[in-house]
């Protein structure tokens, strides 16, 4: 059995498919179909950061809260998608499924590796990053998947708006990393 | 006579290398494939209990697989491409990017215009949103985020599933500032956005003139990145 | 005396790992040797990508399950 496996990691197909990191373009591409797919099945395109403000919904309910009255949360489909719950939630899947596909993919690859927190400074900085990222992909409307991919790829002017933002906002964040961060 | 150099070189660099690593100890390595093996037929196991407990949450469960799977294998990371042209001068990741948003435009826009000549409604409109101060503002406040956290939302995904326990604390506040920001969309919405036009390309400039001037901002943008890296690897290639 | 000079970016996720190896090498001399250890998966393909690029000797080698160590001499 452990002979057969061994095999396998020497096997060209394996290295190909599994193993050596795809090129960039590779990855565009198939990223694009799946993105395509995403469109003509579902009928909308793919969008990430939505479906953690329902996280953020559920969990706020679990610890007693109530969003009943957000406006957010008032329009009907919203408050369909609250009452299913957690697992009913078709989006909850599509991002529990790049969790899953990121965890196979490392493992296949032999690549997968438990990194703990290094220092307080990563926390501070991922607990930073995070809020900034959750509160403004909600007020723009989506994140670099949702308002930006989804956005330019459906031609709207949105799309090209939040490209120049987010591109400043990029230069802002390389400098305080660099500065506070490292 | 050149290639002998150069095979002498590796050598002599190769031999130096292996006394380094000799002083580490060599650690053996696992092979992981078994493993990998139990992940799938986990995977397996929850696609079938989706399949039959919905059609719609086993699509959602494959296509979250297959971008998962693909952004690990190809390192694919949209952070990177808005943040190494500055960082590192590089752009082959946001030329990557710009050639997934030329094929998903002209993709894109064929699905819509099919659904049109049909007099049908056009799906997906619900992603042609207003823009207004506040796409400015969250747009730019998550170019910060991303870059401070190592990754943007799918990115923070694709790295808990490599095993980075930073990114499962950058993902719940990630969750927390959604909330935050639900909560405050209310009057965001009554102070910027209701005004705020909603622009979709077509509308102005046709199907083809729209597919054409988006197509044409990806070229441009494509040749200045390309001549960005050009300009800082220059003169050190020779 | 070429001298060889560990990097260690173990649990870092970039572009950390990136920037520091650009620093590192700053302080090289030409022909020294640094050795990048590394365990993001991205990070494995962004600093030999970038060490080239800049005209670099580069070589990578996979230590251990998701652990790499990049070797850069310095070339120039």
């Amino acid at each position: 059995m452990k002979a057969f496996f061994e095999k396998i990691k020497n096997n060209d197909f394996y290295k190909m498919w599994f193993k050596d990191a795809l090129p960039y373009v590779t990855g565009a591409v198939l990223l694009s179909v799946f993105q395509i797919v995403t469109f003509s099945t579902t009928g909308n395109p793919w969008g990430v950061s939505g479906v953690f403000a329902n996280w953020g919904a559920w969990l706020f309910e679990l610890g007693g809260g109530s969003v009943e009255k957000w406006f957010y949360f008032s329009s009907p489909g919203a408050q369909a998608t609250l009452e299913a719950g957690f697992l009913n939630d078709p989006g909850t899947w599509r991002n529990l499924g790049i969790i899953a596909g990121a965890l196979f993919a490392a493992m296949m690859a032999s690549g997968f590796k438990i990194k703990k927190i290094k220092s307080f400074r990563q926390v501070i900085a991922a607990a930073l990053g995070g809020l900034l990222m959750g509160y403004g992909a909600r007020i723009a409307f989506g994140c670099n998947i949702g308002a930006l991919f989804s956005g330019i790829a459906s031609l709207s002017l949105s799309g090209w708006v939040f490209a120049a933002f987010m591109f400043a906002g990029a230069i802002i964040g390389s400098k305080l990393l660099v500065k506070y961060f490292m | 006579m050149k290639g002998c150099e150069v095979v002498a070189e590796e050598t002599v660099r190769a031999s130096s290398r292996a006394s380094a690593r000799g002083d580490r100890g060599k650690r053996k390595k696992k092979n992981q494939i078994p493993i990998a093996m139990v992940i799938f037929a986990v995977i397996s196991g929850i696609g079938v209990w989706l399949g039959f407990k919905e059609d719609t949450l086993l699509l959602y469960w494959l296509l979250g697989l297959a971008f998962g799977f693909t952004l690990q294998r190809s390192r694919f990371c949209f952070t990177a491409s808005m943040r190494d042209p500055y960082l590192t001068k590089s752009t082959s990741i946001t030329r990557a990017v710009l050639i997934a948003f030329a094929i998903t435009s002209i993709a894109f826009t064929a699905i819509k215009y099919g659904y049109f000549i049909k007099g049908l409604a056009i799906p997906g409109q619900g992603y042609v949103v207003p823009i207004s101060i506040a796409t400015a503002i969250g747009a730019c406040m998550f170019g910060i985020g991303m870059v401070i956290a190592g990754g943007c939302a799918s990115g923070t995904l694709m790295r808990i599933g490599e095993g980075f326990w930073m990114q499962v604390i950058s993902l719940f506040f990630f969750i927390v500032g959604s909330l935050w920001g639900a909560h405050d969309f209310g009057w965001w919405k009554r102070t910027f956005m209701l005004k705020a036009p909603k622009i979709f390309l077509p509308d102005y400039l046709g199907w083809l003139g729209g597919l054409a001037v988006n197509l044409l901002i990806i070229a441009v943008i494509y040749v200045i990145a390309h001549k960005w890296e050009k300009k800082h690897s220059d003169g050190l290639s020779h | 005396m070429a001298k060889e000079v560990e990097l260690d970016c173990m649990g870092e996720a970039c572009p950390i790992p990136l920037i520091k190896t650009e620093k590192a090498l700053e302080e090289l001399e030409v022909g020294d040797t640094l050795i990048v250890l590394i365990d993001h998966s991205c990070a494995m393909k962004n600093v030999p990508e970038w060490a080239r690029k800049q005209g670099h000797e580069v070589e990578l080698e996979e230590v251990d399950d998701g652990e790499w160590e990049c070797y850069i001499e310095k070339m120039k």
